[in-house]
């Protein structure tokens, strides 16, 4: 399955490498491009100006605490949106201003394709 | 904070006479236990936000808005909380008549009652019980609150798993080329994660010793030759994430070396050896050589065990790890700084 339009660039901030594995094939299976992953809001800053993205996946609890929600409004001053995929739809809801979407854990292709989109519509005004 | 239950050892005292108030202020302070007073309603409102163990109030104060306002306050308390009041009355006073109004007005304390003039001692040891009995509800309200914590905190953890579950199970039906192979792949797996979460907590659950991981982790494979994986290095304690990526990655090795590798020919052999170093920052490389197998060539296509890996140690080292294969064996070498592996 892929996309009818040009691929996007998909960051991923989780610190659980086998969802990170997981979801990295089901970018790729969508006709995406996968940018690359970190597992904290530290890692992410440290290496963000090597990073050509179009948006991020981010998870609310990560390897250096709950700094997904600080984390997506830092990529959100730097132009990138994002998408939350957590286990704590609950968490996200309470950062509504800094992810375009919240994608439940565990998550579906099917729902990460059309969530993935949001970033398309999103990424191009920036 | 305001209205946050606080740590329920200091004494309100609502005494509208001042003399009563002055009298138990020095005889509480020379027994070293605190004191708030209130005057009027007013007071009584904000001192009560305050949170205090307990209340001492005297007859004289007993007016219609000082039992709304305390009864308010008492509706108010968490399920664990039973606030003891201490009401003075005189003799003259109907006893039983407001005794009876007080039980109906404020439900959910534990009144006592005590006739003027009260000798110091009695309304001491009075006054010590009752913040004692304050002490029993605080233990009780801390061990409900690490309930509650540890019900979210274990609600965490087994979506963690089941998403972790999800992934192996996604990932592995992807490369599995028969039903049977899958159902071997993702039992193999499963158990591997099975293992380690064990080793966790039975290490207490934090941290664990990474030579206990390595043991643990290839032992299902003793008799089939992973007694052949030699493994060397000093004792470090890794954290709990760390050291469960790490056990996965040393099962798709050694299946793998069990299957293609050193480890399926007699004579063959693992080298796992970690170390640390301090330079600038403490830096852990963790290698694992494989000799005196078949001739090793890269395979045209990744598969599970590679793909993983690759990306699982790169998450965990924060850099690629280096995967050779080298003509004699099977060589994967990861180094990165040790503090990700708290």
């Amino acid at each position: 399955m892929s996309s009818p339009l040009p691929p996007l660039r998909i960051f991923y901030l989780e610190d659980n490498p086998l969802i990170v594995f997981h979801v990295e094939a089901m970018i790729e299976d969508l006709g995406h491009i996968f940018a690359g992953s970190a597992s904290s809001f530290a890692e992410l800053i440290a290496n963000f100006d090597s990073f050509q993205i179009d948006g991020a996946l981010v998870d609310i609890d990560l390897a250096d605490g709950r700094t997904g929600p600080r984390a997506a409004a830092w990529l959100q001053k730097h132009g990138i949106a994002s998408i939350f995929v957590t286990g704590q739809a609950e968490v996200a809801a309470e950062h509504p201003a800094v992810a375009l979407a919240t994608i439940a854990k565990p998550v579906s292709p099917k729902v990460l394709g059309e969530k993935l989109e949001l970033l398309r519509k999103d990424a191009k005004p920036f | 904070m305001p209205g946050v239950p606080g740590s329920l050892d200091c004494v309100l005292i609502l005494a509208p006479y001042r003399r009563d108030a002055e009298y138990m202020r020095a005889l509480l302070d020379e027994h070293e236990v605190k004191v708030m007073q209130a005057v009027g309603p007013d007071e009584l409102a904000a001192r009560l936000a305050e949170a205090p163990g307990m209340l001492v109030v005297t007859h004289e104060a007993l007016n219609r808005s000082v039992l709304s306002i305390i009864a308010e306050h008492l509706a108010d308390q968490p399920d664990w909380s039973e606030m003891p009041i201490i009401v003075l009355l005189d003799r003259t006073a109907p006893h039983a008549r407001i005794r009876a109004k007080l039980s109906t007005a404020w439900p959910r304390s534990r009144q006592i009652f005590y006739q003027r003039p009260v000798a110091a001692m009695e309304l001491l040891s009075g006054l010590q019980s009752a913040l004692l009995a304050r002490l029993r509800q605080r233990e009780v309200r801390d061990h409900i609150e690490r309930e509650i914590e540890l019900r979210r905190e274990l609600n965490h953890r087994v979506k963690n798993i089941l998403a972790s579950v999800t992934a192996i199970f996604g990932m592995t039906r992807r490369s599995a080329a028969s039903v049977e192979q899958l159902a071997e792949d993702f039992s193999g797996r499963l158990m591997a994660l099975s293992t380690v979460h064990s080793a966790v907590f039975e290490a207490g659950g934090e941290t664990i010793d990474l030579s206990d991981i390595i043991r643990r982790t290839c032992s299902p494979y003793r008799g089939d030759g992973g007694h052949r994986i030699m493994a060397e290095g000093p004792s470090i304690q890794v954290g709990r994430d760390a050291g469960t990526t790490l056990a996965l990655c040393l099962h798709e090795l050694a299946t793998n070396a069990l299957k293609y590798g050193s480890l399926s020919r007699p004579e063959g052999r693992v080298h796992l050896t970690w170390d640390l170093q301090s330079a600038i920052e403490t830096v852990l490389t963790i290698k694992w050589i494989e000799s005196g197998g078949p001739p090793v060539s890269e395979p045209s296509k990744a598969g599970y065990g590679t793909r993983y890996i690759r990306s699982a140690l790169q998450g965990l080292f924060g850099s690629p790890p280096e995967i050779v294969f080298h003509p004699e064996g099977l060589r994967c070498i990861a180094a990165g700084p040790f503090a990700r592996f708290r």
